[in-house]
């Protein structure tokens, strides 16, 4: 076995649990969490990110579903510490999921009915984080674009209200709060980023996902070296087409464009760090990261990827062994 | 290397049986150099180091990489250091090759030299043999039959080794050797120079046989390993059903397991102990023999098995 390890002195490897898909009916035993976290581990990622969640089927999805299965929140770092697993990076917390617990279809963050809904789901995810020595809440700032159309300077400051609130409430527990932009985003230029982040306190950071920026049509390498004062955390996984239609307007984006693969069938947006038809240059994005001593986490994705769930982790693993951390 | 900077003990290999399921059905890793890229990193990735697979993949290895030679050169590339093993392919028949009958050595042995002169560039070390035929082709097995199956894989042990090559000889639970007192005289009667131990071990405990007492009696004699577990022991005579015993057997339809399982019979941590004991240096062989039957994969397999060498066994041994 190799004694090679798939980490540097600043840069450290965890993967998404959304790999496995959790949700309904799925990823949900707790011998598929072994059997998952036990691959992670042997693929050298020594951290996983949580995938917020709802409901009883979804065991990781919530702290209080992780206190029933686990015992604890401790309990649980050290079940993943037996399989392999050193620590909980971060959580992905998305308000416009539905809610079995909070009996609502969706919370938008540009309304500010919703705010303290959002606030109080973020504290419950910020509390259980900063329990297990977690580093980020990762949320996604804002809706669909096709919920209510482009950002405007009004739905831009209600929603950095918001931020602000959460980000102010998990610093106090040590956990950032950093905004995730994804391929379906209301927001859909780098002006209405800056015009954000300038709205924002310095509590709130950036994560950068790779393949979700690509789509959208954003350089992240450009964004990286624009914002790297903000960036703090990062999702690498490749992109295999460009949402070049326009189609992230589609009413129902999330299952006609990123599901069924909207005008085109695009039978698969994502893909692992060197598929050949990947559109992410990693090397490149790698060098930036050294020469801005970036120091935190990439979590590396594989969510929507074909089965078995495995390959793409050892693929993954592969590339950020031989490749990534040679850089 | 070590973390001390010396040269480890044991360094893990993987055995090849690998399918994945694609839209046209399972895809065997040979169908591309794309697909074989992929499988070689992804075994790399949990930390093995050669590969063991069939001699009749050699041709297809062959036209994907233009020549044996840059085979080699391909795996290196990717962290893997050579081809370590061929597992000889033969459907033995009494009418042309069956090791029990003499009649057939000459076949047997001139397919098996074949193999030697057409495979070098790989880095082979080891040519691993089915010792006898399926069980129900040799009984009753005799001391006759035994003695000649020991005769032609002597013979054959001193030809390959003049190609740098180990025999090996690996018995299937279904094999004509398969029981301690056969496998007993089999050692007794080869040639120890040319014919070599290859610990399988879920086939010896699906036979009934304890892999590990079995390693402690034929350690100077042993040449490597196929770690693999089993959750059954054959109490129904499956090893003697025709037409065959390994997938068709009705009371069993998965006999082999990764290592790590909570439900394995084989006792791998006592094994390592006694590789230390016994001083154990060079390869260990992991094994996933149709890890795919039910809802199993081949490559979570593989990850749960460098799991458990990385968190389990090479904390007794490495």
């Amino acid at each position: 076995m190799s004694e090679e390890k798939a980490v540097s002195s600043q840069i450290r490897w965890g993967y998404a649990v959304n790999n496995w898909k959790p949700g309904f009916m799925g990823f949900a035993r707790r011998e598929e969490h072994e059997r998952a976290f036990k691959v992670t581990s042997a693929c050298g990622f020594e951290a996983i990110e949580l995938n917020a969640g709802s409901g009883r089927w979804d065991p990781l999805g919530r702290p209080e579903n992780i206190d029933i299965n686990y015992g604890s929140a401790k309990g649980f770092l050290r079940q993943l510490n037996d399989w392999g697993i050193e620590s909980i990076a971060s959580t992905f917390y998305d308000p416009g999921q539905m809610s079995f617990e909070d009996l609502h279809h969706g919370l938008l963050p540009t309304r500010r009915d919703d705010h303290a809904l959002i606030q109080r789901t973020a504290a419950i995810h910020a509390q259980f984080l900063g329990e297990v020595g977690a580093t980020c809440l990762v949320v996604r700032p804002f809706p669909s674009y096709w919920k209510e159309g482009g950002l405007n300077a009004e739905r831009m400051q209600i929603a950095a209200e918001c931020w602000n609130r959460v980000a102010e409430s998990s610093a106090a527990l040590k956990i950032q709060t950093v905004l995730h932009v994804d391929a379906l985003s209301a927001l859909r230029s780098v002006a209405e980023l800056e015009t954000f982040l300038g709205l924002t306190s310095h509590h709130v950071g950036l994560a950068l996902d790779t393949a979700e920026l690509a789509i959208a049509g954003f350089d992240t390498l450009d964004l990286y070296r624009r914002f790297h004062d903000r960036v703090r955390h990062f999702h690498f996984k490749n992109a295999l087409a460009i949402d070049s239609l326009q189609e992230f307007k589609l009413a129902n984006a999330e299952r006609a464009l990123m599901q069924a693969g909207g005008a085109r069938g695009v039978p698969r947006w994502f893909g692992e760090l060197e598929h050949p038809d990947g559109v992410v240059n990693f090397p490149a994005l790698m060098a930036a990261l050294r020469e801005r001593n970036y120091s935190g986490w990439v979590i590396v994705e594989s969510d929507k990827g074909p089965p078995p769930a495995a390959a793409a982790v050892m693929s993954n693993g592969w590339y950020v062994q031989h490749v990534l951390s040679r850089i | 290397m070590t973390l001390s900077g010396t040269a480890p003990n044991l360094r893990w290999a993987y055995m090849d049986h690998w399918r994945v399921e694609s839209p046209q059905g399972p895809l065997s890793q040979y169908t591309s150099l794309q697909n074989f890229d992929v499988f070689v990193k992804q075994i790399a990735a949990v930390g093995f180091e050669a590969i063991e697979t069939f001699d009749f993949h050699l041709p297809l290895i062959r036209e994907l990489c233009g020549s044996l030679e840059g085979c080699r050169e391909f795996l290196q590339e990717r962290g893997v250091e050579r081809v370590l093993s061929l597992f000889h392919a033969v459907m033995y028949d009494e009418r042309k090759s069956a090791p029990h009958v003499r009649e057939t050595h000459d076949q047997l042995f001139n397919y098996a030299k074949y193999i030697m002169s057409s495979s070098a560039g790989l880095g082979v070390e080891n040519f691993i043999v089915m010792p006898a035929g399926l069980y129900y082709d040799v009984e009753p097995v005799t001391d006759e039959k035994i003695k000649a199956c020991a005769d032609i894989w002597s013979r054959i042990g001193k030809m390959t080794a003049d190609f740098g090559v180990k025999t090996c000889c690996h018995h299937e639970f279904f094999c004509g050797i398969r029981s301690l007192d056969e496998i007993r005289k089999f050692y007794e009667w080869s040639d120890p120079k040319y014919v070599h131990f290859y610990c399988d071990t879920a086939q010896h405990v699906i036979a009934g046989v304890d892999p590990v007492a079995l390693y402690i009696e034929l350690h100077d004699r042993c040449g490597g390993f196929h770690f693999k577990d089993t959750h059954h022991v054959d109490r129904s005579e499956d090893y003697r059903r025709r037409p065959d015993a390994e997938i068709m057997a009705p009371t069993t339809p998965r006999w082999f397991w990764e290592m790590g399982t909570a439900e394995g019979l084989v006792d791998f941590p006592a094994l390592m102990r006694a590789m230390k004991q016994y001083n154990y240096r060079g390869w260990v062989g992991v094994e996933h023999d149709k890890a795919d039957v039910g809802a199993g994969n081949y490559p979570e397999s593989t990850a749960i098995a460098g799991w458990y060498i990385k968190n389990v066994l090479r904390r007794i041994y490495a």
